[in-house]
């Protein structure tokens, strides 16, 4: 067991750079040993369709279930609102990126929703905090990241946004709390009703898994 | 003065006093929520239960008068026990709707839940009682009878303190539920108090429900301007940018949100008239001036000072020290009014309108006074009311040319309106001099017309001393920052006065204690003293 500098109990193994750079012999020789791996690739690419290499962004991945993509507000049954504007969010939230306004709501049992939600995506650093500070599971991830817009206003998502983004339950959900309270469930812009996400994820693009990506580096 | 002990420790206190007012004193922490020092005991809530020695039940602390002798445990087991089972009984239908609860983050139930409670529900949230939501009992105050914990506080302040008894409890045993009778909202002067005094989330107030939550707020102790009576206020103001990185959206300047009572026995008890706790929307109330302004021009206010400076002082040559004057108002702080002074060399009066003869005079029966100055009292203390005669005078002068050169100050009322009649006077003033400086809060069209206009601090914005009706000095202090190129009064005089020669310090402390030098009133205070209660200075004899 090495000593770790800073009295840690656990067995760090520390590498020895110099030694390991010893034991190694870069010679010519491994040039052309690096030559024939390629030549190996290239033909069975070719000839056994066995592609390491995706169309990306047509194919992706599939991502994992926690995925912390952008946020989504998730909706009752009446496609209205879950969140209650109580500010759990905003006061948790590291990157102070959620801006929300409250409003009286018209019906007392809920009282209080917002008028205003805004989530800046540039200044969030999905660290999913927002998800497990909600109260009412309001607000949860989803498996969206990119961020490709032609304006920076594009990236501060408002209410509009949150609660309804074309194609948002095609990748199924992303983050949320270990112990759902209810089925979330979003709503669908394009058929413009509200259906419960998709626990079961289901690729649009089956593409070449990643599991099987970390086996061939082995 | 009877002798008792509490938690082992002996103390002596006043005769009369009941046991949580002694603990209060000496800072034993005792819960409660029925008790309120200023509305009368009702003892209902049971949650201030201690051990006296030698009673065979627990005693509610806040009904107990002490007496000699008395041996007072308030951390026992039992003690614990009883609470705790008070707690619970309080919270049985009680609807945990802390999310959307306005109360929630200075809830009491919230509190000593944590405190003396945590225990888990016995009763499935479905089952519990439903009463009435977020209704209207007036204006001011909205009710949620769920979240009502009866401990009648709020029934004690109509009936005690403005004697109005809108605030009732309807029917008997678990049906108990606090109302007013359809015919009679809570429309008193002083509704806004329930609110204050509502230990949970049952009573909120219309004007503050849902703007922020109070986690984000920071309390500045200060002085209401709304009247002469000068009670104590806590100013609830954005601690740190809200809105966080949301362009356009984030209040670099502060912002106000509520004003809530602050507890002053000699003055206002821990009451605010409504008025007075809805005063700060006045500054909202017009836009704010937040550039100087001179010839349509904009500019910065330190290059405008030293050409105001050189005009006074050139007229004061050609025509005489008199031509040059001073007009501001008595909502102006003390430490302001004195360099005014100083620099027009005492021609300087405050009275726009009959503050003097109305300062003293009440306009009912608990706060209200019917002047509407904070400062009346400290600029006739100063000895402002000169030979001039006000508002009227100086206009009589100008217009004769007696007077040529003027600044003006000008802080606009923060409750009702200024009379139509002051507006027409001053603006009949600046027509007829030669030089005239505004220095106003608001971008008011009357003001324009100004050789130069400044931009002024306005009240919450600068920290300084009034004094109230019955002469006692009080500390307001600044919470918010002023807008863009903005100054407290004083500041401006500091430098004009260092443009005359006499160096002065920027610091309210300072300049208070320059007042205590020259004027013999003050000079006893000190300003430590003046704290947050304020202080009321000795009469010279
Ligand atoms: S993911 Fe983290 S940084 Fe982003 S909004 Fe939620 S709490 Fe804030
Ligand atoms: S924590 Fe949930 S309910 Fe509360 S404001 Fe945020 S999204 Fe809305
Ligand atoms: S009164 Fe207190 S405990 Fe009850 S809902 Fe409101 S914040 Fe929560
Ligand atoms: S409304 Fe508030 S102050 Fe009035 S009895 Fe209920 S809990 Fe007490
Ligand atoms: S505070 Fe004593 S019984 Fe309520």
């Amino acid at each position: 067991m090495t000593p770790v500098k800073g009295g840690y109990a656990v067995d760090v193994p520390v590498i020895h750079v110099s030694e390991r750079a010893r034991q190694e012999h870069a010679t010519v020789w491994s040039t052309f040993k690096a030559f024939g791996v390629t030549l190996r690739r290239l033909f069975t690419s070719l000839f056994k369709g066995d592609t390491p290499t995706i169309y990306y962004p047509e194919q992706t991945r599939p991502y994992s279930e926690r995925f912390r993509g952008t946020h989504i507000l998730t909706v009752r049954d009446d496609g209205s609102l879950k969140c209650v504007a109580c500010y759990m969010c905003a006061t948790v939230c590291p990157a102070e990126c959620i801006y929300i306004e409250a409003g009286e709501h018209p019906n007392p049992e809920i009282e209080k929703f917002p008028t205003r939600f805004d989530i800046d995506m540039m200044r969030c650093i999905y660290c999913g905090f927002c998800v497990d500070a909600c109260p009412e599971e309001a607000i949860i991830m989803s498996r969206e990241h990119h961020q490709s817009v032609y304006n920076r206003d594009e990236t501060i998502y408002d209410i509009e946004k949150l609660m309804a983004r074309p194609g948002i339950d095609a990748k199924g959900p992303g983050y949320r709390p270990n112990r759902p309270m209810a089925e979330a469930k979003i709503f669908d812009k394009e058929t413009q009703t509200v259906c419960p996400i998709p626990s079961v994820i289901q690729e649009r693009h089956p593409a070449v898994l990643y599991e099987s990506m970390i086996r061939r580096r082995d | 003065m009877p002798k008792l002990t509490i938690d082992g420790q002996t103390y002596e206190a006043e005769k009369g006093k009941t046991v949580i007012q002694v603990a209060d004193d000496l800072g034993v922490e005792i819960p409660r929520y029925c008790y309120h020092p200023d509305i009368g005991i009702e003892a209902s809530c049971r949650m201030c239960l201690v051990e006296v020695k030698g009673a065979p039940k627990l005693m509610p602390a806040c009904a107990t008068p002490i007496a000699e002798g008395m041996t007072i445990r308030t951390n026992t087991e039992r003690v614990r026990e009883a609470v705790r089972y008070a707690m619970e009984f309080l919270l049985l239908h009680h609807p945990i709707d802390c999310p959307v609860c306005d109360q929630s983050g200075e809830c009491w139930l919230q509190d000593y839940y944590m405190a003396h409670a945590g225990h888990d529900s016995r009763f499935p949230l479905g089952q519990k009682t439903r009463r009435r939501k977020a209704f209207d009992l007036g204006p001011l105050v909205k009710l949620d009878q769920e979240r009502c914990i009866l401990c009648t506080r709020c029934v004690r302040f109509t009936r005690n303190v403005t004697r109005t008894n809108e605030i009732q409890v309807f029917n008997r045993g678990h049906n108990s539920e606090i109302g007013i009778f359809e015919d009679r909202p809570l429309n008193n002067a002083y509704s806004g108090n329930v609110v204050d005094i509502c230990p949970v989330g049952a009573l909120t107030s219309s004007d503050f429900r849902f703007r922020v939550r109070v986690w984000f707020l920071k309390g500045t102790p200060s002085v209401c301007a709304g009247c002469s009576t000068g009670c104590n206020l806590r100013i609830d103001h954005s601690a740190r940018a809200v809105g966080g990185g949301i362009p356009g959206y984030t209040a670099t300047d502060g912002k106000i949100y509520r004003t809530v009572g602050r507890r002053n026995v000699d003055v206002n008890k821990s009451w605010l008239c409504d008025e007075g706790r809805l005063s700060f929307h006045a500054l909202e109330r017009w836009p704010r001036l937040r550039t100087a302004m001179t010839g349509g021009q904009t500019r910065a206010v330190i290059q405008l000072l030293p050409s105001i400076h050189e005009h006074f002082e050139s007229i004061r040559k050609a025509y005489g020290d008199s031509a040059v004057a001073a007009l501001v108002s008595a909502t102006h702080t003390n430490e302001a009014l004195f360099l005014t002074k100083k620099y027009f060399e005492g021609r300087v009066d405050f009275r726009l309108g009959r503050e003097v003869e109305l300062y003293e005079q009440r306009q009912d029966d608990l706060l209200r006074r019917l002047d509407k100055h904070p400062n009346t009292r400290g600029a006739l203390d100063l000895g402002l009311g000169g030979e001039w005669n006000g508002l009227s005078g100086f206009l009589r002068r100008a217009e004769t040319k007696e007077i040529r050169g003027m600044w003006i100050s000008f802080h606009p009322q923060l409750v009702g309106e200024d009379a139509p009649e002051i507006l027409e006077d001053l603006r009949e003033l600046i027509a007829a001099l030669e030089f005239s400086v505004v220095s106003t809060t608001h971008d008011f069209g009357w003001a324009r017309a100004a050789s130069v206009l400044l931009p002024m601090a306005s009240w919450a914005e600068e920290t300084g001393t009034y004094t109230n009706y019955a002469g006692r000095l009080q500390i307001t202090n600044r919470a918010v920052m002023p807008p863009g190129d903005a100054q407290p009064l004083h500041m401006l005089m500091a430098e004009l006065l260092k443009l005359s020669g006499v160096q002065v310090s920027h610091d309210p402390d300072a300049v208070f204690d320059w007042i205590r030098r020259e004027v013999p009133l003050y000079s006893g205070v000190d300003h430590d003293a003046v704290g947050s209660l304020g202080a009321t200075p000795a009469q010279p004899v």
